[in-house]
């Protein structure tokens, strides 16, 4: 990396720009990844560290043998595959409603992008907030609809639902940003028709700006794969992973193996096959849209 | 014509519902931290008697102020310190050509793409084993985990946009490349600075997770304390409120300032 430049002598100040980046990202990224490699080989009880030993592949045989792996898995799964196409469905429609001038509509598409930068934990404060049986905003509005008075959060299936639903709030302002931009780009000549009403609406959208955007919806998705992939605090706050497991999605099972259980390697091992998902999404992504130069 | 009237009215009144439907939890918070606890527990979600009171509790509670102003030194020495070395990296990749440049741009970008809690348990260990648990020190350098990165690509489009020629022509006058970095680089991207900047603050004033596993009691930050307003027995929601929102100004006023740069900010350097 260091160039000897002729006749001069001096050295190529490549390395005075890199190397402050290159040792802290060294320091805080790249050697506690090989450290969760090393830790996944090992039995780590927190509890007894004087009982840890060398285990080999044993942590990964075991989450293969684990239910509730599998079943944080499922969840995840779930997840991904409602959250992620409904915010796109979203966003999309409201990027098309959104792009004509009307008086105040700067101030709509900007005042859409808050709940996208709100703090995670306030977010799932808040939702667990309006989701209390007795007094919260949205339990009201559910009771008053005529659905019996119910705690969301404390069964399984409304909970799970909630959580993907706060997502949804969440993040399909993300899509309709992404998906705006693309489509202001899109000469208004080919939009012109487009305007909602019934059959050529349908027919103009498919044939002509879903194709258009095709490479910006592509990105934007693989964008929210790997952070849908990877959320935390949002849930941890709502539910903690309950009622039960119900919620306990991959990062929230990883957490209480590590944090509850104490269990660092087998913790770790489902950490760094988390990792390896992402590196292939994230791959993925970089290949198709990046070139630096 | 008439009807055409009708539907432009449609669409304006659809997209004002939507946005009320999408700003109602914000202004859940907001509101209830104008409440009284005990008007919340009270049955109507809707009835508002304003009060100051949990705004005055908060202020008077030790465990959210130092909450808030560890939050604000973390992001802040977080944020300083990952401009700095971001910067530099950024400027070389975008002016040098070297081996391993591409290798090593690319790893930077797809780091910060690494989830955060595989990081989480190798960083516990390692400040547990320096003794820098609970320290705002371990924060800010685990912070600096997807803070780097992400300047440096925010940053490249910057870098690669000045000209060449404010190179040759300082080169000739025998500035060298550190002075020519310093001197007229980094008042050149500013404005890319300032974006970097902003997000990078941002991210490290909304993070929750690092802080949760990585203190207990001294370094928490804002996030992990409003979390604790959960109680084992009452959750406090009028003080919960007035704390988040506080937490939610600095948010407010950089997505509407910086309205403009919100995709590049949110993309970090990944274009559709």
């Amino acid at each position: 990396m260091v160039i000897k430049r002729k006749g001069t002598g001096e050295k190529s100040p490549v390395l005075y720009f890199i190397l402050p980046a290159l040792i802290l990202v060294g320091v805080v990224l790249i050697y506690p990844i090989l450290y969760a490699v090393g830790i996944s080989f090992f039995n780590w009880p927190l509890v007894d560290e004087t009982s840890r030993g060398f285990i080999g592949i044993s942590n990964y045989i075991r989450i293969f043998q684990d239910k509730e792996f599998w079943h944080a898995l499922l969840l995840q799964l779930g997840f991904i595959f409602i959250a992620i196409p409904l915010e796109l469905i979203i966003g999309f429609f409201v990027a098309i409603l959104l792009n004509r001038e009307f008086k105040g509509v700067k101030w709509i598409r900007s005042l859409l992008l808050l709940p996208v930068f709100v703090l995670p934990v306030l977010s799932g404060l808040t939702w667990r907030l309006m989701l209390q049986p007795e007094y919260g905003a949205i339990s009201f509005i559910l009771t008053k609809l005529g659905l019996p008075q119910t705690a969301w959060l404390a069964k399984p299936g409304s909970a799970y639902a909630f959580v993907i639903i706060q997502d949804i709030w969440r993040m399909w302002p993300f899509m309709f940003m992404f998906l705006y931009s693309g489509l202001i780009n899109i000469p208004t000549s080919l939009l012109e028709a487009a305007d909602l009403d019934g059959a050529r609406f349908w027919n103009k959208t498919l044939k002509i700006i879903v194709p258009l955007l095709r490479p910006t919806i592509t990105t934007a998705l693989l964008l929210r794969l790997i952070d849908a992939l990877r959320i935390f605090s949002e849930v941890f706050v709502m539910t903690e992973g309950g009622p039960g497991n119900a919620t306990t999605l991959l990062s929230l099972y990883i957490y209480k193996q590590a944090f509850r259980y104490f269990n660092i390697g087998y913790a770790s091992a489902m950490g760094v096959i988390l990792i390896i998902i992402s590196l292939i999404i994230a791959i993925l992504l970089v290949r198709r849209n990046i070139d630096i130069d | 014509m008439k009807k055409k009237q009708i539907k432009k009215n449609f669409l304006i009144l659809l997209s004002i519902i939507i946005l009320i439907i999408e700003l109602f939890p914000i202004a859940i918070i907001i509101i209830n931290g104008f409440k009284k606890d005990i008007d919340i527990w009270s049955a109507n979600p809707f009835s508002f008697r304003p009060s100051l009171d949990s705004y005055k509790k908060i202020f008077q509670r030790k465990d959210i102020l130092l909450g808030i102003k560890n939050s604000l030194i973390v992001s802040t020495l977080s944020t300083t310190i990952s401009l700095l070395v971001g910067a530099m990296a950024s400027y070389a990749i975008a002016r040098f050509r070297f081996r391993y440049r591409k290798v090593l741009s690319y790893s930077f970008l797809i780091s910060r793409m690494i989830p955060q809690i595989s990081l989480a348990i190798p960083l516990f260990m390692m400040f547990r084993s320096l003794g820098l648990t609970d320290t705002l020190t371990a924060l800010i350098f685990a912070h600096m985990s997807f803070n780097i990165p992400y300047v440096i690509w925010v940053l490249l489009p910057f870098f690669s946009g000045v000209p060449i020629e404010y190179e040759e022509a300082a080169l000739v006058d025998g500035c060298d490349k550190r002075k020519i970095f310093w001197k007229i680089f980094l008042p050149l991207v500013g404005p890319g600075l300032v974006v970097a900047g902003v997000f990078t603050f941002m991210m490290s004033w909304n993070e929750f997770l690092y802080a949760l596993v990585l203190t207990s009691t001294q370094a928490k930050t804002a996030p992990v304390v409003i979390n604790g307003f959960m109680g084992q027995y009452a959750p406090q929601w009028g003080q919960l409120a007035a704390a988040g929102t506080l937490m939610l100004i600095p948010i407010f006023i950089i997505t509407l300032t910086f309205q403009k740069y919100l995709i590049e900010g949110l993309s970090g350097g990944i274009k559709g």
